[in-house]
């Protein structure tokens, strides 16, 4: 019995994911978000996804609502300051106040608080990941001061690692654990909906699709020190197909195979100053740092301060302290600049 | 006037001289350095508010330093690490040091003026809560000059305020230097609830009570009941950073959540406690300017209670995004829609107040005007921030960050502003410019909207709260520019409104009585006020005396009502019914004193010196100002410098101290609502680790010796039958072996303190590795403090038998330290069942 209803919820929810939104409704709303300019890589009202969308909408009926509420009651307010005064008898004065009290001191406010619990609640809980026929993507991404390691677990309880960068597959419900290393952070892609918090010791879910494939940004949205501001990662939105491809690289044979191409000096550095925090799948194994192992694929470099192109990562190590003040890799005063080119160059390979 | 004139005083103007040098003798003012001792209301609660003022002005530069270093993307105006510390303090300072003290401020300025009284209940407990709230709020000012703020944002969520990821003294400079400014919150809430319930004159019945009292008894109420637990967390996060008490500590079986349930716990009803007397003032001045007594006073007081209670329910929608339980946020969600009823209560109230009135639109009324706008706007999106998927989304984003200042600055600056322009008269006798003024709050409104109203759009794109920087190409750019321009236009109002402050001392125009033509009692008060604020205390029949009798103001001044006489020395108000206003005692009131300030300084050294983890002197300042403290209480009751005779006016009622139920009792109440308010934040603490903290481990056997614990509770229990019949034999007007009772209660206390003493150090807690016996250790200490302090009230009572201030005819004090007994031994025997016994009988 309670299996059946479980099914049903389920079912119900991927009917609600895969709903599409009527285009002359899209259009509607379009107009005044051209106009205003919402548009953006991060705002919450340009939804590339279905909770989004829903959170979008109800924010602009709430708007319209309450602006309603507002001009009345400022209106009502100044209309009473500036009239001309009447006499009224103490009966119609007591009717009058009862009026208002009743009429904009209760009903006002209870038929609204009704109307928006009706609306709002079943939205929430559509993020929660129930249980799913087929079972989605699981995401695992862990906050750190102040960079994101992302990993995909697979059935053998294994992992594919990367960081700084979500990958996700288009049209379908992908499920996010989240958990924090140090301080607490949060898990947000504003475009397809959330935040939910990052907290050490607990991991939270929440369940997110994006409708088409694309390029969203996310954000670590909750405040976690110096290097709070840059906590911006690129999330690489494909097709199911280029989802399983990218994943398949990523695989334990297909990564290492890439560090071949290193030579003995660069590798003889990155053995002496980088190894022991950073991971490169086949190298080493260092965990403080963000994992390198695909690096020279990912769209930005240091939580969104770098656009990843020939040469950024050099950059990156000469100047980081600079371009992200106090994040935690010490600076490196004490490496001449070809050797940190070189370091650069190389780890620009790591391509998969 | 239908009072009865029983000094029948006569009416040639050399008498009244003498009475009003009387009264200047003993409730005047002394000048250079004994100014410290003051501890009238008047001069305490300008001293508040010209304190906030300058506490204001110092949070004012922090906004403006934030919003030039965000006006524009990629600036280097501040590093990072500065710009955090500027946001935490400007935070920080607004609500602790602004916010919070400049409202109490007001109302204690007011309130004895607006209830027929002469001073606060507990003058001295006055005083010490300003000096504690001066130096409190220097040494964390004193931070920012040492680029050494805090710089975890001003609700220190752990654990990234610990010391392992704020190392520096940033966070200490917070939890030490706010735990000590609330002392003086929840002190000033204490004295003002008695002070309202108590001390009202003479027909003052509950229901004809000023409006405002009510909104400031609410507030103070919820003062005492909302504080403890911030209290009780900043104590604990200063434990785990000085010392390693891992609370908050996943790996040592603590849980960072815990702190974020203690502050809201704390910080949602202190929205409330911001707000109620902001509306206060609202609902005091519409009145007056429709020139019609409030609609619905009935339904006013409604609002209040029921924002009151529902207050306490709402703090988990400051934490929608931790991943709490769908149904939780479901009760959550609506519970915090709630408020907007008792909200709407009032808005309409005050428009059926205008409707039916004859509104005069004057300088106060263009911020009560200015008030409404932004206040219904914020009341909107927090209506909406309480849905809980909006809310994920706009969480932590600049959306909120618009709707908070909308609020606060709406709801509690903007009245605020109305109320000080209302009551200048009555601070300094002169009336404001109407064209600075007007200048002044056009500045400051449009200003403050072109800031906030555009900060809710940067919010929807996606702008997170506390950046210190961010790209170009978010389209956040040009929003983040207007919202600059407008904080700047907004700070050139409040300079207007400061200079106009400043000019009217000098060159505003004298203000007549009754400027407004108001119908409450502070403006029966001489202009600028005296330290007694009345000659005689009037009767009061309605809830607008002034309307009634526009000639009381100066009956009042020429004696012609009751308690006109200080020729014996004493400061007199009366104690009245606090339901019916019926006078049952006079109340005689400590003067001026020392003690208060001596104390706060030597607190301020315990905090200085924690703060540089120099321990012996914190353990030398804080056995000094116990020692003040007890001085201090010393001079009570039938204490020659308190009340040298106990001689009244024929009659009128008997001294409060040669009664059984004066306001000391009632303080006394009052206090321990707090400090059970601690403890029940205690247990829920202990409790939530218990169940829910992700690493949390029970030993399998107990370390605390359940025999001891119950020779403990036993011991204390004897020792309070003892005091209970001391009260008993008391009230029966036998004082016949007082003193041996006494001391036997004492006795018992010292014994049980000790034991308590031996269990705490033999029960071997390894308080630095697990949260459970870190959380041990601290509900032990809780109570040895209150059984060894027990013990000691009850040594000092007997003490004061033999010199003849307690017995039979002074039989108050007995009264006052039984309850604190009682309290104590309820306290300790839940603690024995929570901490001892229910971990046997559950298990981990």
């Amino acid at each position: 019995m309670s299996e059946r209803k479980e099914r049903c919820t389920a079912s119900c929810i991927q009917r609600a994911g895969a709903r599409q939104v009527n285009p002359a409704t899209l259009l509607a709303l379009a107009a005044p978000l051209a106009l205003m300019g919402c548009a953006g890589d991060k705002s919450i009202l340009d939804p590339a996804g279905q909770v989004a969308r829903e959170v979008a909408l109800i924010w602009w009926v709430m708007l319209s609502f309450a602006t309603v509420v507002f001009v009345s009651v400022v209106s009502l307010w100044l209309y009473a300051l500036l009239r001309k005064h009447r006499e009224h008898t103490p009966t119609q004065e007591r009717r009058i106040v009862r009026y208002w009290i009743v009429g904009g001191g209760l009903l006002l406010p209870g038929l609204t608080i009704c109307a928006l619990l009706a609306f709002g609640v079943p939205t929430g809980k559509r993020v929660l990941p129930v249980p799913l026929d087929n079972a989605p993507v699981v995401i695992e991404v862990v906050g750190h001061q102040w960079w994101w390691e992302v990993r995909y677990p697979n059935a053998e309880g294994e992992a594919v690692v990367t960081a700084n960068q979500i990958v996700m597959p288009a049209g379908e419900p992908v499920d996010f654990h989240v958990t924090a290393a140090d301080v607490i952070h949060s898990f947000w892609i504003p475009r397809l909906g959330g935040k939910i918090d990052m907290l050490p010791g607990r991991t939270n879910r929440i369940r997110l699709d994006a409708d088409a494939p694309g390029r969203l940004l996310a954000q670590s949205a909750e405040f976690s020190g110096v290097g709070y501001a840059h906590m911006t990662f690129p999330v690489e939105v494909l097709p199911r197909e280029e989802f399983d491809a990218w994943l398949a690289a990523r695989q334990p044979e297909a990564i290492e195979a890439l560090t071949a191409t290193a030579d003995a000096a660069t590798l003889a550095s990155f053995e002496e100053s980088c190894a022991r925090c950073h991971r490169v799948a086949g190298l080493s194994t260092g965990d403080t740092g963000p994992d390198l192992s695909d690096i020279g694929a990912r769209a930005t470099l240091g939580g969104g301060v770098l656009t990843m192109e020939e040469g950024a990562i050099a950059h990156w190590l000469e100047h980081h302290q600079t371009l992200k003040p106090g994040n935690k890799m010490p600076p490196h005063d004490d490496m001449d600049a070809a050797t940190l080119e070189a370091l650069g160059s190389w780890l620009e390979t790591l391509t998969p | 006037m239908t009072t009865l004139n029983r000094q029948a005083t006569p009416q040639d103007p050399d008498h009244l001289k003498g009475l009003h040098d009387d009264l200047q003798e003993v409730w005047g003012n002394p000048r250079g350095i004994r100014a410290l001792t003051i501890v009238n209301h008047t001069t305490v609660g300008l001293r508040f508010m010209v304190t906030g003022m300058v506490f204001f002005l110092i949070g004012g530069i922090l906004a403006m330093l934030i919003r030039t270093q965000i006006a524009m993307p990629d600036q280097n105006f501040m590093n990072p690490d500065i710009y955090n510390q500027v946001t935490t303090m400007h935070g920080t300072v607004m609500m602790f040091l602004f916010a919070i003290p400049m409202l109490e401020g007001l109302a204690i300025y007011m309130i004895p003026k607006m209830i027929g009284g002469r001073d606060l209940v507990c003058p001295r407990l006055s005083a010490l809560g300003y000096f504690c709230y001066l130096f409190g709020g220097t040494i964390l000012t004193f931070s920012i000059v040492l680029e050494m703020a805090p710089n975890s944002g001003w609700f220190m969520y752990t654990p990234l305020s610990s010391s392992e990821y704020s190392p520096g003294l940033g966070s200490d400079f917070w939890l030490l230097g706010i735990t000590f400014v609330e002392i003086s919150a929840v002190s000033a809430g204490v004295e003002l609830v008695v002070s309202i319930l108590r001390t009202r004159t003479q027909g003052m019945a509950l229901h004809k009570m000023p409006i405002f009292a009510w909104y400031i008894l609410a507030m103070a109420l919820m003062i005492v009941v909302g504080f403890p637990p911030l209290i009780l967390g900043s104590i604990l996060l200063e434990l785990e950073r000085a010392v390693g008490m891992p609370f908050f500590d996943v790996a040592g079986g603590g849980d960072p959540l815990l702190w974020q349930h203690l502050f809201w716990l704390f910080g949602h009803p202190e929205v409330y406690i911001i707000f109620l007397p902001a509306a206060g003032v609202v609902s005091t001045l519409i009145p007056v300017f429709a020139g019609r007594p409030l609609v619905g006073y009935g339904w006013v007081v409604f609002a209040i209670t029921v924002m009151g209670f529902i207050s306490f329910g709402l703090w988990v929608h400051h934490m929608f995004t931790v991943g709490i339980p769908q149904l939780a946020q479901a009760f959550f969600s609506a519970a915090s829609m709630l408020v907007a009823i008792p909200t709407a209560i009032q808005v309409f109230v005050w428009l059926a107040t205008l409707w039916v009135g004859k509104p005069r639109f004057e300088l106060p009324m263009l911020w009560i005007v200015g008030f409404l706008v932004i206040f219904v706007c914020g009341g909107l999106t927090g209506v909406m921030l309480a849905l809980v998927p909006f809310n994920w989304q706009v969480h932590d984003t600049h959306f909120v960050v618009a709707h908070m200042h909308y609020v606060l600055v709406g709801g509690m600056l903007f009245p605020l502003m109305a109320g000080l322009y209302y009551w200048l008269p009555l601070f300094s006798g002169r009336m404001p410019s109407e064209t600075i003024g007007k200048w002044g709050f056009w500045l400051v409104f449009i200003g403050f909207n072109v800031t906030f109203l555009i900060m809710h759009w940067t919010g929807l794109l996606g702008m997170p709260r506390r950046i210190y920087t961010y790209d170009t190409g978010m389209g956040w750019d040009i929003f983040n520019l207007i919202s600059s321009i407008g904080g700047f236009v907004m700070s050139a109002g409040f300079a207007v409104v400061v200079i106009d402050l400043l000019l009217h001392f000098r060159y505003g125009k004298p203000a007549k009585e009754n400027p407004w033509r108001a119908d409450t009692l502070e403006w029966a008060n001489s202009l600028p006020p005296s330290p007694y604020n009345f000659v005689s205390l009037p009767k009061i029949e309605t809830r607008h005396p002034l309307w009634d009798d526009p000639d009381l103001p100066r009956t009042i001044r020429e004696g012609k009502h009751r308690l006109a006489v200080a020729s014996h020395g004493r400061r007199e108000l009366w104690g009245s019914d606090p339901l019916t206003g019926k006078l049952r005692e006079v109340i005689h009131l400590p003067g001026n004193s020392w003690w208060p300030f001596c104390a706060a300084l030597a607190l301020a050294v315990v905090c200085v010196s924690l703060l540089i983890r120099w321990y012996p002197l914190a353990g030398i300042a804080v056995i000094v100002a116990g020692v003040f403290l007890l001085r201090w209480s010393w001079e009570n009751g039938a204490h020659p410098r308190a009340a040298p005779d106990a001689r009244v006016q024929e009659g009128d009622p008997p001294l409060h101290s040669r009664t059984l139920d004066g306001p000391g009792l009632w303080t006394m109440t009052t206090t321990m609502i707090a400090n059970g308010a601690f403890f029940l934040s205690f247990l829920f603490g202990w409790f939530y680790l218990w169940t829910v903290s992700p690493e949390w481990s029970m030993p399998d056997t107990s370390p605390l010796s359940l025999f001891a614990m119950l020779a403990v509770g036993l011991l204390f229990a004897v020792g309070c039958t003892a005091m209970e019949t001391c009260v008993h034999r008391l009230r029966q007007r036998n004082d016949l072996g007082l003193r041996l009772r006494l001391l036997v209660a004492a006795l018992l206390g010292a014994v049980a303190s000790m034991v308590l003493l031996w269990l705490i150090l033999s029960a071997d807690l390894a308080i630095t590795e697990t949260a459970h016996d870190a959380v041990l250790m601290v509900g032990l200490v809780y109570a040895l403090f209150h059984v060894s302090l027990a013990a000691l009230l009850s040594l000092l009572q007997a003490l004061r038998v033999g010199y003849g201030y307690v017995s039979a005819e002074a039989p108050f004090e007995p009264v006052v330290v039984a309850y604190f007994w009682r309290y104590s031994v309820l306290m300790l025997w839940v603690l024995v069942g929570a901490l001892a016994i229910l971990p046997r009988v559950i298990g981990g």
